[in-house]
């Protein structure tokens, strides 16, 4: 007798030791702690495999804690401690069930040296599970829980979720067709996507490939380019440049891997020569730029400068004879985006230029479209086009020509004026720092970064423009941080809480925009009150995805807002190809116009609110109900000029001219009263003429140029 | 007849014989009176072969240099995915070379072409040593130009190809067999690195990394030296500064890793080159301040993975340097260009110095 009760209570004693070391040691046996100061003694716990820290590094080891606040706080957990002085540490911080976490906040460095800070609303009576990783350090320190009256928080909410991913992620954008973003990553010798489900989360699948010659280290783009109704994939690598075609139903791709050697930066996919097929086209480093003109039956040709059966003026870069010896020439092109600078509703192209030294390859272009198959570079500040082609119609007009080092800018219309701004956000302070410049709707921009607020923004290669908190007001994402659209043409400089850069879609169709970097989803799920739309188009005789189609729509409070549709913004990632807009407090959208490329123009009026529009090029017929007048045009026959005598006023007008396929071959917008046309370029045939005044009134004529 | 004019004659005919007795005497070390069998046509360069220019004698790929192809060796080589250089240097006729200073590449004269020669050694199947590519550097009046020659698989002649290709490797080195996807450039890889401004210029070839002792066979004097006497080098100071030999455990680790960095690195992150716009300066020179190596540095672009300062004393796992030395990420590795494997025993080298780093960067 005596004996057993000796035995159990040593086995008595021993259990509740064993259970005093274990505490911490998991989700399930947390310290409970509250506000004060708190020693962590060593880091021997659970692994979880979670990151909620700003840095794409695995976690080690966990020791855990568990919180649970009585009030609404804003709660600060820090290390930033004197008696943490060198010390190391990282932090993640959960909500939800133990099999189920979830990411609330975390942090790696943003104390002193590597110490940790990190606030985050906390609710009461929610239960909050507080991880220390001994990632990068394993010695005891301590911290503090510090528990405020909560501020007015940020206008937008991310939470991250890991994803489990194979390989190099690049992509928020739809592969399956059905118009729902998917995540998408690669190697070499597979495509894995996470297939976003219309009841919520992910399907992921992996599609094995052919070895593909090329991956996308430097960028991915996604576009349709043989119309089968599934988005094909572009590696723009070091080396060279491997498109991956789409089977018939999106289950299998075939590598078409070039043999030309291309140090690919940006790449995009986009209908260069307006003739209805998606071309491509891919920055290099090291040379002049180089695209790939779609035949019509899906087979991309390789050009690169200028090119009488690509585009007879190019788009980057002179002639390989012309250029200076060794003949190896030009580059520093990084970051190029098509948008529609001019209003003329035809594709201009925009590339951020870097390069070291005192060089001509440095400084940003601007090639606008001229409508007529060829592009002048506007922002010939150096005037080096000039002196090769003087009568291309190259200048310094756009006021664009900069040498500040940038590798990509962000396009948006931020003050809501219907013209498209940029911020050209600088990699390096070499050359000047960051600049906000305004369109003056004229063709020239005026540089208002002084006082703006973005002269604070981090410096880096990723820079783009999305809605976040959906105000109506486009918001500029830039390395990490988050330039908030005040409104005014200011901005707020967020830091906590913002994703890192990756590509932008959205991720759960909410309405509310997300962003998939690294293997982090930074998810928003509805953020606020705030109303949006977001349209899909589906083109016609335009290339399928309707790339390079002017958006516009019109609500009550806001006004007008505009989206050009774009394949590859920023530097390396493919973001989603479905518009979104923003629209704040407005309780409706009067009308959504759609530009095609094509030239044909699409009016819905009073559609839904807080869901997706599918537009289907033509379906509106708005050119027949806009339909005004006949115009007279003389001489007809002509040889050359054409003279248009209307009542409609001219000014600011678009003048398109169609051949008898439905073809768009020139295309302009009328500055002043000039009403006299040069058709000298356009093949022997009958054409119609279509004016659309500023007014939105339309008129067309047909003649036979000789 | 007159005796002062005849003794005049005499010795004047003495002294002529001593001159020509001296003069023959001294011919073995004149070597350089003899003439380069060197096909030489500057016009016509680059031919479309290597053989065309006449560089070796008996099979070409045994690379056994006629007269006039001087070889040479560097103290501190670029890392060229651990393939085996050859360096040689040909002037044409009574051309030479002209010092400038310790740091900066000789001038040389139109006409000169550096030869650089890549091969592996136990290469699969036959386990034989594989000339893979050979680059030339030719001086023209318009400055130097770049050419290419890829081998064929026989071994017996070497195509001028400035288009860039992709050659899959299999050796066995020490008894480890390695692979790797051998990258071998295009011109506009070739200027990328060699260039200051939109300018091509060689690299290696400066006085403080050629001056070694060289084994030319049937002497082993310092290199400096002897392109004096071969005549291809006018003059030269007695002391250079030499670079200290990287690979050599007898110096510091700070001077190994700076003569590494000035040899893999500086010829982009230094004034007037590729990335002048990115802070650090990887030149020799440049480094003595530790500011310009990163220490304690942000990097501009925040990569997103921990690493935070470019060098991060005592914590080589956050230093923005050694992660892109250690990784073979295209889109991350350094130097960009030139590697597409790990040189392990620098990524090794950095690491054992940046862990020893006591500075503080507060």
């Amino acid at each position: 007798m005596k004996n057993s009760i000796l035995i159990v209570s040593c086995f008595l004693i021993s259990f509740s030791l064993f259970a005093q070391d274990s505490a911490g040691d998991s989700c399930n046996n947390p310290i409970a702690i509250d506000a004060g100061l708190h020693v962590v003694e060593n880091i021997d716990g659970e692994h979880f495999s979670s990151n909620c820290t700003e840095y794409d590094a695995a976690n080690g080891n966990l020791e855990w804690y568990v919180y649970m606040p009585d009030s609404d706080y804003l709660t600060t957990i820090t290390t930033d401690l004197e008696a943490n002085e060198d010390l190391d540490t990282r932090v993640h911080i959960y909500e939800g069930t133990c099999d189920d976490l979830a990411c609330v906040a975390g942090d790696d460095d943003s104390g002193e040296g590597y110490l940790s800070v990190v606030s985050f609303y906390s609710y009461a009576g929610q239960i909050y599970y507080i991880a220390w990783d001994d990632r990068w350090g394993t010695e005891s320190f301590e911290f503090e829980l510090i528990e405020e009256d909560p501020p007015p928080p940020p206008p937008f909410e991310f939470n991250v979720a890991s994803v489990s991913t194979v390989g190099s992620e690049r992509g928020l954008v739809d592969m399956n067709g059905d118009k729902l973003d998917d995540l998408v990553s690669i190697e070499n010798t597979s495509i894995n996507i996470h297939y976003q489900l219309e009841s919520g989360g992910f399907n992921p699948v992996s599609i094995e490939t052919t070895y593909a010659d090329n991956a996308p280290s430097w960028s991915l783009a996604a576009g349709d380019f043989d119309r089968n109704g599934y988005n094909d994939l572009l590696y723009g690598g070091g080396n060279g440049v491997t498109f991956m075609q789409a089977n018939a139903d999106g289950t299998s791709y075939t590598e078409i891997s070039g043999s030309e050697y291309v140090f690919s930066q940006r790449s995009n996919f986009v209908d260069i020569n307006n003739d209805g097929h998606l071309d491509a086209f891919v920055c290099h480093d090291i040379q002049p730029t180089v695209y790939y003109i779609n035949d019509g039956s899906g087979v991309l040709q390789f050009f690169q400068g200028p090119n009488e059966d690509g585009v007879s003026s190019g788009i980057g870069g002179v002639e390989y004879d012309l250029a200076p010896y060794p003949g190896v020439q030009e580059g520093g092109n990084y970051g190029s985006v098509w948008i529609d600078y001019d209003n003329d509703r035809d594709i201009d192209m925009f590339i951020a230029k870097c390069r070291g030294g005192d060089i001509q390859w440095k400084y940003n272009e601007l090639w606008r479209n001229n409508g007529d198959g060829t592009f002048s570079n506007v922002a010939d500040v150096t005037g080096y086009y000039q002196s090769f082609y003087p009568d291309a119609g190259h200048s310094n007009d756009s006021n664009l020509g900069d040498p500040v080092q940038t590798w990509s800018s962000a396009w948006g219309d931020y003050d809501n004026d219907g013209f498209m701004d940029v911020y050209v956000g600088a990699s390096a302070s070499g050359d000047g720092g960051h600049k906000l410049m305004k369109n003056n709707g004229d063709g020239t921009f005026s540089d208002i970064t002084a006082g703006s607020g973005v002269e604070v923004a981090p410096w880096g290669i990723e820079n783009n423009s999305a809605d976040i908190d959906n105000d109506g007001y486009i918001d500029i994402l830039t390395n990490g941080s988050i330039l908030l659209n005040n409104g005014d043409f200011t901005f707020t400089l967020y830091t906590a809480g913002t994703p890192g850069p990756g590509g932008i879609g959205d991720a759960n169709n909410d309405g509310f925009l997300d962003v998939f970097n690294g293997t982090n989803l930074y998810l928003q799920s509805g953020s606020n009150n705030n109303n949006w739309i977001k349209i899909v188009t589906h083109g016609l005789t335009s290339n399928i995805n309707g790339i390079g189609a002017r958006v516009e729509i019109n609500s009550p409070g806001i006004g007008t807002q505009i989206r050009d549709v774009i394949s590859g913004s920023g530097f390396r990632y493919m973001s989603s190809l479905n518009t979104h807009f923003g629209i704040g407090a407005d309780a409706s959208v009067s009308s959504i116009t759609v530009y095609w490329p094509s030239g044909t123009v699409d009016i819905i009026n009073n559609p839904d609110i807080n869901t997706t529009i599918h537009v289907a090029e033509g379906e509106t017929l708005s050119l027949e109900d806009s339909f005004i007048e006949d115009l007279l045009v003389y001489p007809n026959p002509t040889k050359n000029i054409l003279q248009i005598s209307s009542s409609l006023e001219i000014d600011q007008s678009i003048i398109s001219v169609f051949d008898m396929g439905g073809r768009r071959v020139l295309n302009y917008k009328v500055s002043g009263n000039n009403n006299s046309i040069d058709v000298s370029s356009l093949n022997t045939g009958e054409y119609i003429l279509r004016i659309i005044t500023k007014a939105q009134q339309i008129g067309a004529a047909k003649f036979v140029k000789q | 007849m007159d005796t002062k004019l005849l003794n005049k004659g005499l010795r004047y005919i003495l002294l002529a014989f001593t001159i020509i007795f001296f003069n023959c005497s001294m011919d073995e070390e004149y070597v350089h009176i003899a003439y380069s069998p060197v096909y030489f046509n500057l016009e016509t360069m680059p031919y479309s072969n290597l053989s065309e220019y006449n560089f070796f004698q008996g099979e070409i790929k045994n690379l056994d240099p006629v007269y006039g192809v001087l070889p040479y060796d560097l103290i501190n080589p670029l890392f060229s995915d651990y393939s085996d250089k050859k360096r040689f240097v040909w002037m044409p006729q009574e051309q030479k070379a002209y010092y400038i200073d310790d740091s900066e590449v000789f001038n040389f004269p139109v006409g000169a072409i550096l030869i650089k020669n890549f091969s592996y050694n136990g290469v699969a199947p036959s386990n034989e040593t594989k000339n893979i590519e050979t680059r030339l550097m030719i001086k023209k009046n318009e400055g130097w130009i770049f050419a290419n020659y890829v081998w064929n698989e026989e071994q017996t002649e070497a195509v001028f190809d400035l288009d860039g290709s992709t050659v899959q490797i299999e050796w066995t080195e020490n008894s480890i067999t390695n692979n790797v996807n051998y990258r071998i450039p295009s011109g506009s890889e070739c200027i990328t690195c060699h260039k200051v401004y939109d300018t091509s210029i060689p690299n290696g070839v400066k006085p403080k990394n050629i001056n070694k002792i060289f084994n030319y066979g049937n002497s082993t004097i310092n290199q400096i030296q002897k392109w004096i006497e071969y005549g291809y080098l006018d003059n030269a100071p007695e002391n250079i500064q030499t670079m200290i030999d990287w690979t050599d455990p007898s110096n510091s680790l700070e001077l190994r890793v700076r003569s590494y960095l000035d040899i893999n690195c500086a010829h982009c992150h230094s004034d007037n080159t590729h990335c002048e716009y990115r802070p650090i300066r990887l030149d020799f020179d440049s480094t003595e301040d530790l500011t310009n190596l990163g220490v304690c540095l942000t990097p501009d672009t925040d990569l997103g993975n921990g690493a935070d300062l470019i060098v991060s004393p005592g914590n080589f796992v956050r230093s923005v340097l050694h992660f892109r030395m250690a990784t073979v990420e295209e889109e991350y590795r350094m130097p960009l260009l030139g590697r597409t494997l790990v040189h392990q025993e620098s990524v090794d080298l950095v690491e054992e110095w940046i862990s020893s780093l006591e500075i503080d960067c507060n």
